[in-house]
């Protein structure tokens, strides 16, 4: 796999002067770039974090990834592939400890066949259509350092299977759209629940700033007992978005056959853009899981910076109902 | 007097507004904003069955300014942050052309193929689907 990159990067260098031709097509941070005349095109990001929590300090850098897509008529394909949490240094009470994790994932990789305006089919690894938030989960991309508890408890956060969407454009843009998952994960050690078969329903109504997004969805869970564990979710979803603010908000709940495994989680976060660089963000959240049997409630303050959209750099503080949880997170990350 | 002034100022300011027009290859006959702004937001490459080539002036250009202000709805620092979203999800912005005569020369040429320009560039041998002015 290293040597498919290399051999990518490669190509890339080989092929970028003829990309430049004029001003339009030359090279943009954070739009990537073909290759030669190509259905190619490459990209990818990074991200380095620190974060202070009950007296420890961490440093990391978190993300290294590398995106390939492309298409031709009716097919379109994407690839991902990252190091997660690739170099870890912890520091308490002047002990340190490093982890390092240098094996590639596989976060995505898919093939998409477009039938018409309405119809689209997926296949393959891709982030589980659910909410809006997983549908951009990278740190570049996304508004906080930090990713809201609803977003990692709910439901899995990548699905390796089928995806069908039902899309219309008209007054107001409506999507149904359906997952299948009946086979192990393309990368089990890559998602937050280890599963083999996963389905899921759901229906997306916008109408100029406003969209809503509703969720259903089951799984089966692999648990420690080497047992499996079927799960149900809901999730609802909504955002309101102008050129000064943003607000999104999410609310699911979980259960098993027998009993709720997360009652609730819920968050609510307001963006407000001082100007195209600066940006304050306020984020509520609060959830209660009885597999942990925790329940917090959580309100962030968050400021990032952006020199140019590719580049954030943000800091952020959260206030935690279990105190031992208070924390800094301050990151840098570019999509390239 | 003033009464006068303002009527005089608005009726000549209507009579010199400029029209626009978002125009296509002659196999395209309609389209809704709804599936125009699917389209150049590349959300889909579809009107119904047909695959469809958006076609966009240059960035800067005051036109295209002008269209996705009032078509789109977005400002140019939006869809900055759009499309660099959209390079993470696999979506590429639409092709750009220098003027408006380069892009009444490709949409003639080519099948499926949309654009927009002012009204007074457009001729017969385009589809006409939607017109606004300022």
């Amino acid at each position: 796999m290293k040597y498919f990159i290399i051999l990518i990067l490669f190509i890339t260098i080989l092929f970028a002067e003829d990309t430049i031709t004029n001003q339009e097509q030359s090279y943009q941070l954070g739009n990537g770039m073909q290759v030669g005349e190509l259905p190619l095109y490459v990209g990818g990001y990074f991200s380095l974090d620190y974060r202070y929590k009950d007296g420890e300090n961490r440093y990391r850098i978190d993300d290294i990834a590398f995106l390939a897509y492309g298409g031709y008529e009716k097919i379109s394909y994407m690839a991902e592939l990252e190091y997660k949490e690739f170099y870890t240094l912890s520091e308490k009470d002047d002990a340190y400890t490093t982890q390092k994790d240098t094996r590639l994932h596989t976060e995505r990789l898919y093939g998409d066949y477009n039938f018409n305006e309405n119809y689209m089919l997926r296949l393959g690894k891709f982030n589980s259509q659910i909410g809006f938030w997983n549908l951009l989960p990278i740190n570049v991309l996304r508004d906080t350092s930090s990713n809201p508890y609803t977003t990692d408890i709910i439901f899995p956060r990548f699905t390796t299977g089928l995806y069908a969407a039902y899309n219309s454009y008209n007054n107001a843009e409506i999507q149904i759209d359906l997952t299948i998952q009946h086979n192990e994960d393309l990368d089990p050690s890559y998602n937050n629940y280890t599963m083999d078969e996963h389905h899921s329903l759901g229906t997306t109504y916008t109408q100029e700033n406003i969209s809503l997004k509703a969720s259903i969805g089951m799984f089966d869970k692999y648990t420690s007992t080497n047992t499996t564990q079927v799960l149900y979710y809901a999730l609802v979803s909504l955002k309101y978005e102008t050129e000064k603010f943003q607000f999104m908000s999410e609310l699911g709940s979980q259960k098993s056959t027998q009993e709720y495994t997360t009652p609730y989680a819920f968050f609510a976060q307001g963006v407000y853009h001082l100007n195209q660089e600066h940006a304050g963000i306020i984020r509520l959240e609060s959830y209660e899981d009885k597999v942990q049997n925790t329940q917090d409630n959580i309100a962030i303050f968050g400021y990032t910076y952006r020199p140019l959209y590719p580049i954030a750099f943000k800091t952020e503080y959260q206030f935690h109902k279990l105190q031992n949880e208070n924390q800094f997170l301050f990151s840098w990350s570019v999509l390239f | 007097m003033k009464k006068f002034i303002l009527i005089y100022l608005i009726s000549h300011s209507l009579l010199i507004a400029n029209e626009y027009a978002i125009v296509a290859n002659k196999s395209i006959h309609e389209a809704s904003l709804g599936q125009i702004k699917a389209l150049f937001l590349k959300k889909s490459s579809y009107i119904k069955n047909k695959k469809v080539v958006p076609v966009n002036l240059s960035s800067r250009n005051p036109i295209r300014i002008h269209f996705e202000k009032h078509i789109l709805h977005m400002s140019f620092n939006r869809l900055k942050s759009y499309w660099t979203k959209q390079h993470y999800l696999g979506h590429r912005p639409p092709i750009s052309m220098k003027s408006q005569k380069s892009i009444k020369t490709f949409i003639k040429k080519v099948d499926g193929s949309i654009g927009y320009m002012e009204l007074k560039n457009v001729d017969d041998e385009l589809s006409i689907l939607y017109k606004w002015s300022e």
